[in-house]
């Protein structure tokens, strides 16, 4: 290893300037912690997952120089919206389909970065507190330790407006919680408590609310006096239940083929998600999650009176 | 993966999109509406955009090149299918209480007539195809942000129908069409001056338009 390639290699990363991320070194651990804030809506932005993808590229070409990498969000409440949906609306009005596919090609290569990091030499973790859903809750999928605070929540709304998850949902779900919990969770389009999700096996840890810094500080105490041998396992993990780039990318291109065909009723749900995004940024005591609960309540109301299920439809 | 001109332009200029979707005024009014004397301030300001849409297109579509004769066409198909639409404003504002009379002698702030100056200027000194930024960023305005928008406005002022929201309504619908043949004469141009003023000016826009909005 060459240290002052190292030190130069985290210089470049930490100077940086980052619109929408925040960084801070541990040196005693060689952990990066990188704090994501991309305000008013703490959504993954092109800007957003440019930086990520960035920070992640510097890493990956110094090996040894990040032994921890967790992340977190700075923004009150939420973890991560999941997909800029204004910009989906832009591309599926405008008929784009290369940029819907470089948009979720993007969000697969962040994915895959996570599930390739033991081989890097990198522990993951990351901490939920608030609300994280479709993109945001795919995103959590692959790190190796994923703690959750009690009051965090999160599922794939996508459903509801007629899209599904794109971005390694299925693969990630399927290999953590089984097939059954993927289908329910996916075709739904509900929301879980984190206990629920722990339950499931998508979640690692759940903690109270405001103990989530002290489980991180645990979880990588804990795991770095045995960072080799647990990278060793957890890239035996991967080879055990094997998730390929090219069953994402074929994933990412059913998910643009479907985009595509959203109809103008499917769009203005998105656009009423979008429209709750913005009451919430705004410091209404509502957000997308209760605009959720209450499209699922349509939704069911729609089932109980026409006696057509999301199931009914799909058989 | 090299995406065709549209798919570029969109990711040069997202930050602009963003800038302008999450300023306050704009997420505000996307999310809650807004008083009704600052929605008539609004279409006021509106008005002299939509009035000069077709006179900013026909300066372009006369400078241009014979060898973009696709974009002039596209330009003259546009202008046709514009033209009139500064009437659904006078008819909205009209349906909200300003008089026709009143909406045009209204004289347009300096943002409207730094966007509108900023217009015929790029179509002229800059580079004809700067027009194709122009429509971008009010396409994207009205058929991504122009849904919401209007139903937030139809919530805040209790508006009945299409009454007073006609303009900003149906642009939402006829520009998600617009918006598939814009991207399509967009990936004819292969200049690169030409793809450089067309992102100059898409930047431009979305900045004038969201001062627009912030001076209301």
């Amino acid at each position: 290893m060459n240290a002052p390639e190292r030190v130069g290699g985290l210089q470049q990363l930490l100077g940086r300037p980052y619109r929408t991320i925040r960084l801070e070194w541990t040196s005693e651990l060689r952990q990066l912690r990188v704090r994501t804030c991309v305000r008013p809506i703490q959504c993954y932005s092109l800007t957003a997952m440019g930086e990520l993808q960035q920070v992640l590229a510097d890493i990956a070409a110094e090996p040894g120089m990040v032994r921890h990498f967790v992340m977190t969000s700075d923004v009150p409440g939420v973890f991560n919206f999941g997909g800029d949906l204004a910009l989906f609306v832009l591309l599926v009005r405008a008929g784009d389909i290369d940029s819907l596919r470089l948009y979720g090609q993007r969000c697969v290569d962040l994915i895959w970065w996570m599930e390739n990091a033991a081989r890097l030499g990198v522990h993951t973790t990351v901490m939920v507190q608030g609300d994280t859903l479709g993109g945001g809750l795919e995103s959590v999928l692959p790190f190796h330790k994923v703690i959750f605070e009690r009051g965090a929540q999160g599922g794939f709304p996508e459903v509801l407006f007629n899209l599904f998850p794109g971005m390694g949902a299925w693969d990630f779900t399927v290999r953590k919680a089984g097939f059954r919990v993927a289908n329910e969770m996916i075709l739904s389009g509900r929301l879980y408590r984190a206990e629920e999700l722990q339950a499931f096996g998508l979640v690692d840890l759940v903690v109270d609310d405001g103990e989530g810094e002290a489980a991180i500080e645990q979880v990588v105490r804990g795991v770095d006096p045995r960072l080799r041998g647990t990278l060793a396992a957890l890239q035996a993990r991967s080879m055990a239940a094997p998730v390929s780039y090219d069953s994402l990318m074929a994933i990412v291109t059913l998910w643009s083929d479907a985009a595509l065909r959203l109809t103008d009723r499917d769009l203005r749900l998105m656009e009423r998600l979008a429209r709750a995004q913005a009451r919430k940024a705004g410091g209404a005591d509502e957000g997308a999650v209760e605009e959720i609960k209450r499209m699922e309540l349509d939704t069911a109301w729609e089932e109980t009176h026409t006696g057509i299920t999301a199931w009914g439809e799909l058989h | 993966m090299t995406l065709p001109f549209f798919g570029d332009l969109v990711v040069r200029t997202d930050t602009s999109r963003r800038d302008f979707e999450t300023h306050p005024v704009v997420m505000d009014a996307v999310a809650s509406g807004m008083s009704v004397q600052r929605y008539r301030a609004l279409l006021l300001e509106l008005y002299h955009v939509v009035w000069h849409f077709n006179p900013v297109c026909a300066a372009a579509a006369s400078r241009m090149a014979d060898d973009l004769a696709s974009v002039r066409y596209f330009l003259y198909e546009h202008m046709h299918e514009e033209s009139g639409h500064e009437v659904w404003v006078r008819n909205d504002l009209q349906a909200i209480g300003v008089a026709p009379a009143q909406t045009e002698a209204h004289a347009p702030g300096v943002n409207t007539l730094a966007l509108n100056g900023y217009n015929y200027w790029a179509a002229d000194r800059r580079h004809p195809c700067s027009v194709l930024g122009m429509l971008y960023a009010l396409e994207v305005i009205a058929s991504v942000y122009g849904g919401p928008f209007a139903s937030a406005i139809k919530e805040s002022l209790l508006l009945e129908g299409e009454q007073g929201v006609s303009f900003i309504g149906s642009h939402a619908t006829l520009d998600a069409k617009h918006m598939a043949e814009l991207r399509q004469v967009l990936n004819t141009v292969h200049d690169e001056a030409a793809r450089a003023a067309v992102v100059e000016s898409v930047q431009v826009n979305f900045h004038h338009f969201t001062r627009i909005v912030e001076a209301l």
